[in-house]
């Protein structure tokens, strides 16, 4: 899985979202999300997924529970939770977008846990993306951490010079408000000296751009792409003729 | 050869009301080394940003005057023209880390990839800027990770791989140790004696009577002097803009020892030694 070209897996993305919409039945997003588990855990990042399932199913159980009870259109009633009646047809809607939802989140993670970011904003902008977007994002991973220890820095500076960090909520919120000016201000000002770094490196350049390292070649990749091509366009022959 | 024409510089950044650099004018000959002093926030670094044209495009504001560098005029040509020509090292190691590279080997790439360098030259530039600042130890090593001084050398790698005909230091050497620092200045000289043009902003007096040509003395956005580290040195009203004389030239002023066959003080201490001894023997 690691090993696949990070665009590849962006088409899979494309595809994950765009199978259940062509063919509409419980069936086909079962596969879909049973698809993504399986390449997931292949991929031997299933525990990384774990946290992320966690926060989503949190919240698809309000979905369950609310379209249960409350959807217009329920009719059929299944059982009672006290004075609230569970009806058929919401529960099956609400399994939709269950499934839904599973089978978007399962496909990004699959992009988003297998992939270094930068090999996918490399391989973007190879294929004619902006290098300025590029760079924002690939950035946006080294830079958050370095103003998180600016910021752990600036903290120590404080508490030597007596000021209470620890302790009870109000005193932590207290704690935290003079941190902000130099935090903000210090970045604004790194934000400009990077920006002139940059341009004297001539990252303004109109010239092609080369690179340091050789695009990977990842097998399979046409296989895969051509071998998606193919299912989605079945799915759209199999929902127009049948 | 004139490589860099300054005429009649003036300019004042957007919000400010003084000028922060007001009618400057020196010419450079090609592979000189100059160093440019001055106490702080006197227009350093306003005017090292003039010659690589972040004086006016990165700021925009006010600008008068012409700077021509290696023929271009910096205000008719974009940044990314004028960086081919010239490199630009910055005081703060810090902010010059892209922050986009995961390692210093392709850090110092990035300037090479944005001008299109073929790859085999790139990786040639590489190790040579590598061994010449000697941090062939940390290539493989997170940008972030480095210390102080080895980051300010990376700053300085990254400019020099890209071959610039002049290189403009904006106090390159304010995170490193005295041995770090020499080695730095070792480095900057081999450049120089390549025929590369030098610019530096630089605090350190001893250092830039030693190993430059020229000295331009600045003074609240003013050129006060322009001329050889013997005679700025020598001048009676060096404390008046906050500039102290090299400690060898200061010794030899109290003793009243003048460098043969010129009317200024000594500037270096190979120099010293050699006036002291005659005026002792």
């Amino acid at each position: 899985m690691h090993n696949i070209d990070p665009i590849s897996k962006l088409y899979y993305i494309l595809f994950a979202i765009i199978i259940p919409i062509i063919l509409p039945s419980f069936i086909v997003s079962v596969i879909c999300v049973a698809l993504s588990v399986l390449l997931l855990l292949a991929a031997k990042v299933i525990r990384k997924t774990l946290p992320v399932y966690s926060f989503v199913f949190l919240v698809l159980i309000t979905v369950i529970v609310i379209q249960g009870l409350f959807r217009p259109g329920n009719e059929t009633i299944l059982f009672h939770l006290g004075p609230f009646a569970m009806h058929k047809e919401g529960l099956l809607f609400a399994l939709t977008i269950v499934l839904r939802v599973t089978n978007i989140v399962s496909a990004f993670m699959l992009l988003v846990l297998t992939t270094k970011p930068s090999d996918l904003v490399e391989s973007l902008v190879r294929r004619g993306m902006s290098p300025r977007i590029g760079y924002v994002i690939v950035s946006v991973f080294q830079i958050i951490p370095e103003m998180m220890s600016t910021m752990s820095t600036i903290m120590d500076a404080q508490r030597s010079r007596g000021m209470e960090t620890e302790g009870k909520l109000l005193v932590r919120m207290k704690a935290f408000i003079p941190l902000l000016a130099p935090v903000v201000l210090g970045s604004l000002i790194n934000t400009k000296e990077r920006a002139m770094a940059l341009e004297v490196r001539g990252f303004n350049s109109r010239n092609p751009k080369t690179y340091l390292n050789e695009e990977k070649t990842y097998s399979y990749s046409k296989w895969i792409q051509v071998a998606m091509l193919l299912v989605t366009i079945f799915a759209v022959a199999w929902r127009v003729f049948l | 050869m004139k490589k860099i024409v300054v005429d009649g510089l003036k300019y004042k950044y957007p919000l400010s009301e003084a000028l922060a650099l007001q009618d400057i004018s020196f010419e450079i000959e090609e592979g000189e080394f100059i160093g440019i002093i001055g106490k702080n926030s006197v227009g350093k670094s306003t005017l090292c940003q003039a010659l690589v044209g972040l004086v006016p495009h990165f700021y925009k504001g006010a600008y008068g005057g012409k700077v021509l560098v290696d023929g271009l005029e910096v205000r008719n040509h974009s940044i990314a023209d004028i960086s081919r020509k010239v490199g630009m090292v910055f005081q703060n190691p810090f902010t010059q880390v892209t922050g986009s590279k995961m390692t210093v080997y392709e850090e110092i790439a990035f300037g090479l990839e944005n001008s299109g360098l073929p790859r085999e030259e790139m990786r040639q530039r590489i190790d040579e800027v590598l061994r010449l600042m000697r941090i062939e130890h940390v290539k493989d090593h997170s940008p972030f990770d480095l210390s102080g001084g080895q980051m300010q050398r990376m700053a300085i790698a990254s400019i020099m791989a890209m071959k610039p005909d002049i290189l403009v230091l904006d106090e390159p050497t304010s995170q490193l140790d005295p041995a770090g620092s020499e080695e730095v200045f070792q480095a900057i000289q081999d450049f120089s004696q390549q025929g590369i043009t030098v610019i530096m902003a630089e605090h350190k007096m001893e250092k830039i009577a030693q190993y430059c040509n020229r000295v331009l003395l600045l003074h609240e956005g003013r050129l006060v002097d322009f001329d050889t580290a013997e005679k700025i040195f020598s001048r009676e009203d060096l404390k008046d803009y906050g500039v102290t004389a090299p400690v060898y030239t200061r010794v030899c002023r109290a003793l009243g020892v003048k460098k043969q066959g010129c009317d200024g003080y000594p500037v270096t201490l190979e120099d010293a030694e050699l006036a002291l001894r005659r005026s002792f023997a």
